[in-house]
């Protein structure tokens, strides 16, 4: 007789560990890091005092190309507008947790996100 | 007074079987890991047909052996190295130990497998993180582990369900 080489046991198992998985993702990967609390804004090596990200504002940076408008909202902040050329910062989106940071570099602006429990130590380049 | 120590039959077997277990185990530490943790376990193979095969007893002696044995060959006796093995070691060992003893679950190879991978991968995270690196974006790595641990406990599992079959 030609037996199968999982039982309905292992079967079993075998889906219970696999379902496990995105549990296991949604668990450990959803909330690390810690939301941020404050934006450190740089312009051209001089850092600005911090802003609360819990009061929605608009903010125009005058860097060294031009203004940078950053928009403050849900706990989060996102370029609207830079003069620069890629437009990366732009691209870069919503940044809310602690230790994320953001630059446009052309026009040198660079934001760091802080808060209680930062998701990264620090930063090479 | 004459005292021999008789090696019986099941130590020949013992040793036999540990001996090939150390044998995939130093073969597989020359391969690179893509992450640190990571590694396709394939001693797991021997613990497990010995399980299905002779036992409980007898495959806790050769995991325990090979552990041993595979440390001191090489040179990670008593390091980090030993004590993440050793604890997931025990860990596959007590779920092993509690998948074969209680009535009526059926396991066969793949389902033992699975379950050794998995204890043997949160015994050892657990250990690393409480002793090595308390560190919480440590966590973040435990699903992408439990992941690996998953796909080769299932991999080593159906290579030892086809072994097992050759033998029946």
């Amino acid at each position: 007789m030609r037996s199968s080489l999982l039982t309905r046991s292992d079967w079993l198992l075998l889906i219970a560990s696999v379902a496990l998985l995105p549990w296991l993702y949604g668990s450990f990967w959803g909330s690390t890091g810690g939301m941020g609390e404050e934006v450190h804004i740089m312009v051209d090596g001089r850092e600005l005092p911090p802003i609360s990200l819990s009061k929605d504002q608009t903010l125009t940076i005058q860097g060294s190309i031009g203004p940078s408008v950053l928009e403050v909202a849900n706990h989060g902040i996102r370029f609207i507008s830079s003069p620069c050329q890629g437009k990366q910062c732009i691209h870069s989106g919503w940044h809310t947790h602690a230790g994320e940071f953001a630059a446009c570099l052309p026009n040198r602006v660079a934001l760091l996100i802080t808060g209680r429990e930062s998701r990264y130590d620090t930063f090479n380049y | 007074m004459d005292r021999t120590l008789v090696a019986t039959v099941e130590d020949h077997r013992i040793a036999l079987l540990a001996a090939l277990a150390i044998t995939i185990h130093i073969a597989e530490s020359a391969l690179p890991t893509p992450l640190p943790g990571i590694k396709p376990g394939l001693a797991n193979i021997i613990t497990i047909a010995t399980l299905c095969l002779y036992g409980l007893r007898t495959a806790a002696w050769v995991l325990m052996l090979r552990v041993l044995a595979g440390s001191l060959l090489l040179g990670t006796f008593l390091s980090p190295t030993f004590a993440l093995s050793f604890s997931g070691a025990v860990a596959a060992l007590l779920v092993l130990s509690v998948a074969r003893l209680t009535p009526g679950l059926g396991f066969g190879a793949v389902g033992y497998s699975l379950l050794a991978a998995m204890a043997h991968m949160a015994g050892q995270f657990t250990v690393a993180y409480w002793l090595f690196i308390p560190h919480p974006a440590l966590l973040q790595l435990f699903p992408v582990l439990m992941t690996a641990a998953v796909l080769f406990g299932l991999v080593s599992g159906i290579i030892v369900a086809t072994m097992l079959k050759h033998f029946r």
